[in-house]
């Protein structure tokens, strides 16, 4: 009981950091029905920034990492307005490399900046435990990501929901022409979109390098993307509580999984999650609760 | 501009334009090893690069992974970032079926195409449904799965978990072969010949080394041969259909679900026999060599050397190794803090060459050097040999002057691309890149 319970808390804080960075993933993939592939990367230098705001410039944490979300959505304007804006939409593969290339340069430019030395990023929750039992403890990190990405979805739900800027935004994803007929502007709509989703994703990333048991450093992120990724395709690549529930599925999935199997070791978390994104297309492409794709021939 | 020069076909001058660059690669080819055995070394301000025949070596293993994605990606677009995936199976059971099982390198093939071929069918096999983007988070996942599964506790023995296997298995240059000899004609080209070749003669590290360049070189072409064959061949038009439209392919007979899977095998095979080449280059295969970075790399070369042509993957083999190895090099460059230099620079040249290829070269080198080469010659059709008027010139085909012949009725089908007066406007994205720049296009190395 109490190794099921710990494997469950386990899983439930990884699951709700994969969930957030599932999130961005989703906003962008709303948009643009594009799967942006340098999410996972924009969230790593997202914590970078968060970490280099609050350590070497002194800024309260809080306050920190909500600069570096307002940063990073700037630089995420500039990026969708240089090197995505100019391509077409319907055509997937240059967007692709695009993104393949924004992840080589990023992660390179990481590398190069602050070095591949892990640090310890602050403790954005009080250490120690809610509630104990043997082994298994429920960390206030635990609480405090799955209470922060509750917090998110419901402003992003509210924003899409009752704003004019979420108006548009739902109606771009929902028919960029006729959406533009009506008089939205699709550019600008999008780049919003690409603030969003880089905002949250730095959000995500300092979520997931405040637990202490993690570190930080440039290459946290190329593993998650999988998971977030895995997440977002068994949530339905466009909703957003989709990427909550996979997330949290996930997670706990990868620690069930890694804790009750003895022949499968720790690293093949992982194939746990390529496995999912695998069975999840060919029996449900859409996913638990993402709308259905219709393909007219 | 002056208007270019018309070379037409069959004629004496149309050899030389054919044959001419044909013969300047092959020497190139056969000489580079005996140039790069000294590993000459140029200075860029205070750094030095150097061009190693170990890296050559690297390179011409890659180049035969960058086909087998340019065959899946650019002639089939189903978009697979997975094909490190294949390239590390390769690797791993050449190294140890070598080390542990003392079987020949070459040996190890018999078992790596079929395994790689097998388990690529099954690969494709879920590809017939996921598609597009979905295919590529699928592939990049399996190439992100490989380094943990080869450091799995249980295949340890086998693998040599995180450390990586050296391979304990010398390729050995045979006494037949006249490296020595090759290298004394090298170094007794009047001029040049000592200066790029040496005093002539090769010592036995250098000889061993030569070798495995021939042996590669051998691979890469017998690769490079069967992939075009396949291409210009009926499944290869099956292959291409499927990209360019895939229903119109049913409609027209193509066995979609047959030819996608196969093409998948057929690509995971090419990925097998550049992971083995990089096991005989380099003697040594670790985790991370076939990870995810690898991955994009090989995007990286496809897309540098040119979406949707053989030769390319030429181009890139030799970009995704060397950019790293020289960006490596560079001690400084003014302006920029030296720590920086010591990160990794060249994951970030090859992300900003990927980058800036897409939007100003989107068809590669390949079609950048098609295209100037179209503005200064152009071939033309002997029009006595074929007979007036079935012939659709293509007035400045950007493919570098290949015309296009079409008996009869077909001259309707004639690529509105191919008949394009300036030769110029091509398609904006790397697939779209027109059926004509597929074409077979003798005149080029492929």
């Amino acid at each position: 009981m109490e190794l099921f319970l710990a494997r469950l808390f386990d899983g439930l804080s990884s699951g709700a950091t994969y969930a957030v960075i599932a999130v961005a993933l989703v906003l962008i993939y709303k948009a643009t029905t594009l799967i942006n592939f340098a999410q996972g990367e924009l969230a790593m230098l997202g914590s970078f920034f968060a970490y280099i705001l609050a350590i070497e410039q002194g800024i309260p944490l809080y306050l920190a990492i909500v600069l570096a979300m307002l940063l990073s959505a700037v630089l995420a304007a500039g990026m969708e307005r240089v090197l995505i804006r100019p391509f077409d939409p319907a055509d997937h593969l240059p967007l692709v490399i695009i993104t393949l290339g924004l992840f080589l340069v990023i992660n390179a430019v990481a590398g190069m900046i602050w070095g591949f030395d892990p640090r310890s990023f602050p403790r954005m929750f009080p250490e120690g435990d809610v509630w104990s039992m043997g082994i298994a403890r429920l960390r206030w990190y635990t609480v405090g990501t799955m209470a922060t990405v509750l917090i998110l979805l419901v402003l992003l739900t509210l924003l899409l929901k009752k704003t004019k800027v979420g108006l548009a935004f739902r109606a771009v994803s929902s028919n960029l022409e006729s959406s533009g007929l009506v008089g939205v502007r699709a550019g600008p709509t999008l780049q919003f979109g690409w603030m969003l989703a880089t905002a949250v994703g730095t959000l995500a990333g300092a979520l997931f390098v405040a637990d202490p048991f993690r570190q930080l450093d440039p290459t946290w992120a190329q593993r998650v993307l999988i998971f977030a990724a895995a997440a977002a395709v068994l949530g339905g690549l466009d909703s957003l509580w989709g990427a909550l529930a996979g997330g949290i599925i996930l997670g706990l999935v990868e620690s069930m999984v890694v804790g009750y199997v003895d022949w499968i070791p720790n690293q093949m978390g992982l194939a746990a999650a390529v496995v999912t994104i695998i069975i999840v297309l060919l029996i449900r492409p859409n996913g638990l609760f993402g709308s259905k794709a219709v393909e007219r021939v | 501009m002056s208007e270019p020069r018309h070379i037409t076909e069959g004629t004496t001058a149309h050899k030389v334009y054919r044959w001419v660059p044909w013969a300047i690669f092959a020497f190139v080819a056969l000489s580079a090893p005996f140039w790069a055995v000294h590993t000459p070394a140029f200075s860029i301000g205070e750094s030095t690069l150097t061009f190693s025949l170990g890296n050559l070596n690297h390179a011409v293993a890659y180049m035969v992974g960058v086909l087998g994605l340019g065959i899946l990606v650019g002639y089939n677009g189903q978009i697979s970032l997975g094909n490190s995936f294949f390239m590390g199976i390769g690797g791993y059971l050449t190294a140890t079926l070598v080390t542990d099982d003392g079987w020949s390198y070459l040996a190890t093939l018999l078992v790596v195409l079929p395994v790689c071929f097998i388990v690529g069918m099954l690969v494709g096999l879920p590809a017939l449904r996921i598609k597009g983007l979905y295919l590529a988070l699928t592939t990049l996942g399996l190439a992100a799965v490989f380094p943990s599964i080869v450091r799995m506790e249980q295949l340890r023995d086998r693998t040599g978990g995180a450390n990586g296997k050296r391979i304990e298995s010398d390729l050995d240059a045979p006494d037949w072969v006249p490296l020595d000899t090759m290298s004394d004609v090298l170094s007794g080209i009047p001029l040049v010949g000592e200066w790029a070749f040496g005093e002539g003669g090769v010592s036995g590290r250098e000889a061993d080394a030569i070798w495995v360049y021939f042996l590669l070189a051998v691979l890469t072409i017998a690769a490079f041969w069967v992939a075009r064959n396949l291409i210009y061949s009926r499944p290869g038009r099956s292959i291409i259909a499927i990209r360019d439209n895939e229903t119109g392919a049913a409609v027209n007979g193509v066995n979609v679900p047959m030819t996608k899977t196969l093409t998948f095998g057929f690509s995971a095979m090419l990925g097998g026999l550049s992971g083995t080449m990089y096991a005989m280059a380099i003697g040594f295969v670790a985790p991370d060599v076939f990870g995810i970075n690898l991955a994009i790399f090989l995007i990286v070369g496809l897309v540098v050397g040119g979406v949707g042509t053989l030769s390319g993957a030429v181009i890139g083999g030799i970009v995704i190794v060397f950019v790293p190895v020289w960006a490596a090099q560079i001690q400084s460059v003014p302006g920029v803090p030296e720590r920086f230099l010591r990160g990794p620079t060249g994951t970030f040249f090859l992300g900003v060459l990927l980058i800036i290829l897409t939007f100003f070269l989107p068809g590669g080198i390949v079609y950048g050097v098609r295209k100037i080469r179209a503005r200064f010659v152009q071939v033309v059709p002997d029009r006595e040999v074929a007979g007036g008027d079935e012939i659709v010139v293509a007035a400045g085909d950007a493919t570098g002057g290949k015309m296009s012949r079409h008996g009869g009725g077909s001259a309707l089908e004639v690529d509105e691309d191919v008949l394009d007066p300036d030769g110029t406007e091509h398609g904006a994205a790397p697939d779209a890149v027109p059926a004509s720049a597929q074409q077979p296009n003798q005149g080029e190395p492929t």
